[in-house]
């Protein structure tokens, strides 16, 4: 990477954490700072993770995973059960505000430039996460079972069919063999349900190195997108397209594009190349991205000045990236822990020298010395 | 407000927080608020309460922290550790005996340099009129020469 091009994009970023800045200052003065939503931006996701399990679970009791019986047991559900129909479009709705704040919590990380050096576990594991969030969507729309539903089907077989080679082994792996059978349902089932129960172990891999992730939003805010929710579930009822005919699909699909981003290119006409390039090029792009930037400080990290060190670990409570580690000491000294820093989880933040009582850690880029120094200079009792 | 005294106001600010471009002198004052003196530091999270003690102790009118909003701070939870150090709520805590009139903590976005020029400056003129209920120290320097 030239050094123009990582100043050039290092340049964008910083505009781009204005406007995010400037986007904040607004919904500060609206929310206030307690409650401004960007400042939730990784609890949010979770609101409608949560929505989404509980929805589901009751859609999951009365649906039939079957050829004959999954079209049924879904009309059964809209139209016979009492508030069914809402359950289904909560389930559709909370799916759709997932994509949209996951996309929101992904810009402001990137914008505010929270994502790389320290932070790359949460950003791998970010990327992974959005792409099991289209897979566990996609799959969704594709349980319906309606005719809609099987033209999606179609769609996605000859989506993969067109990879060269291991294209057909693909599409009978989502299918569960050459053909649409029952199997086929229970497949997308397995996959619906296994894909998502897997984002919980990808969200613990994602707080590994974060210290206390604020995962839960105020409650005036949840009880907010749960308003916004009930409101498009009434606005925009989710209902059931015709009975499915596997000799003659729908001829179209209504197309969300927040989980059908290539089955919507396609459907307008674009080459399956295409559509591949788009889907795998977007999470290949965000894992690069972290390298277009310059390191900031470049093999530094926190200190610990053995002799002062008494193993009191505020620090280790206070590091927001798990960076610090207590370990046991047996010098000369009256002190049975110390505290260890890794180099490589260190954000050279500071927190734990703001936390440390006995000038014991230091963070090279700013030194306590220096900044007593500058207070007496400031107060005109030293000089500079 | 032209013929008080000048303070001495120590101003330690995150350098994510506002944005004092083109804003300071060479040896940090406010070109706009010429009593405060800026100190900047990676995190508003890095500042001891030592710190504060000892400025306050070494002859400052007047403390001024700053951080991001609380919510955004960049490494996540640096101004609310330090928020809660001026409340005596976490260890190590500032000391009760300080005399909290004299310490402000603003937490403005970089894009809030006028806010933060307003309340300092509210400060600055609180201060100038401001009579410790029991003055611990007796030496009142004169106005540092360092303001041009
Ligand atoms: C299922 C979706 C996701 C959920 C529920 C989620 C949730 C969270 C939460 C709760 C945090 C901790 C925030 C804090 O306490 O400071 C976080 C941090 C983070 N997330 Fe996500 N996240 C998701 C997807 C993503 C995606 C798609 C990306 C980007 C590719 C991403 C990148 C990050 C990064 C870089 C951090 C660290 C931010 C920091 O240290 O300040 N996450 N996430
Ligand atoms: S806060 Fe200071 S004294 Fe306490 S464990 Fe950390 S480095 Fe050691
Ligand atoms: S500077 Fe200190 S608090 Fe910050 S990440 Fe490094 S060890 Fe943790």
């Amino acid at each position: 990477m030239s050094q123009a091009t990582t100043n050039v994009y290092a340049g964008i970023i910083a505009q781009f954490q204005r406007l995010t800045l400037f986007i904040e200052r607004i919904l500060n003065s609206t929310f206030s700072q307690k409650y401004n939503p960007f400042y939730y931006h990784g609890a949010l996701p979770n609101f409608f993770l949560w929505v989404l399990f509980i929805s589901g679970l009751l859609l999951f009791a009365y649906y039939n995973p079957t050829l004959e019986g999954a079209y049924p047991s879904l009309e059964y559900m809209t139209k016979q059960i009492p508030s069914g129909a809402l359950f289904r479009a909560l389930h559709r709705y909370a799916a759709d505000g997932m994509m949209i704040f996951v996309l929101l919590h992904f810009f402001r990380v990137w914008f505010t430039d929270r994502y790389r050096e320290y932070r790359i576990l949460p950003w791998i594991t970010g990327v992974i996460l959005i792409t099991v969030l289209y897979l566990a969507g996609l799959t969704g729309y594709m349980l319906i079972w309606d005719s809609e539903s099987v033209a999606l089907t179609y769609m996605t077989v000859n989506f993969l069919n067109s990879i060269p080679g291991i294209g057909s082994s693909l599409a009978s792996l989502l299918i569960g063999g050459d053909i649409v059978t029952d199997y086929t349902l229970t497949r997308y089932l397995f996959l619906h349900l296994g894909i998502p129960a897997s984002m919980l172990f990808l969200l613990w891999w994602h707080y590994l190195r974060i210290t206390r992730p604020v995962t839960n939003a105020p409650l005036v805010l949840n009880l907010m997108l749960f308003g916004g929710l009930l409101v498009a579930c009434g606005l925009w009822p989710v209902g059931i397209g015709e009975a499915p005919n596997l000799a003659t699909p729908s001829a179209s699909i209504e197309v969300d594009w927040l989980y059908m981003l290539p089955h919507g290119m396609l459907a307008n006409g674009a080459s399956p190349f295409l559509a591949w390039v788009v889907l795998l090029g977007i999470p290949v792009a965000m894992l690069l991205l972290p390298y277009l930037q310059k390191k900031q400080f470049r093999g530094q990290f926190a200190q610990v000045v053995n002799e002062n060190c008494t193993g009191c670990s505020l620090c280790y409570h206070d590091c927001p990236y798990e960076a610090i580690e207590m370990m046991d000491r047996d010098d000369d000294t009256r002190f049975k822990r110390i505290a260890v820093v890794d180099p490589g989880r260190c954000a050279n933040c500071g927190l734990c020298v703001g936390a440390c009582a006995f000038k014991a850690i230091e963070i090279p880029r700013m030194n306590t010395e220096r900044v007593f120094k500058e207070i007496q200079v400031a107060l005109g009792s030293a000089q500079s | 407000m032209n013929q008080r005294r000048k303070l001495k106001v120590v101003a330690l600010v995150c350098e994510r927080s506002v944005d004092f471009k083109d804003k300071l002198d060479n040896a940090h004052y406010m070109s706009e608020c010429p009593d405060v003196n800026v100190i900047q530091l990676p995190c508003s999270g890095q500042i001891q309460p030592a710190m504060i003690e000892a400025a306050l102790k070494g002859g400052a009118d007047g403390i001024i922290t700053t951080g991001c909003r609380i919510g955004d701070c960049h490494y996540r939870e640096g101004n609310k550790f330090l928020r809660a150090r001026i409340l005596g709520e976490r260890q190590p805590k500032l000391r009760a005996s300080v005399d909290r009139k004299r310490l402000q903590a603003y937490w403005l976005s970089a894009l809030e340099y006028h806010r933060f020029k307003e309340m300092a400056g509210e400060f600055v003129e609180f201060l100038s009129g401001y009579q410790p209920e029991t003055p611990q120290k007796p030496e009142k320097k004169a106005p540092s020469k360092a303001a041009e």
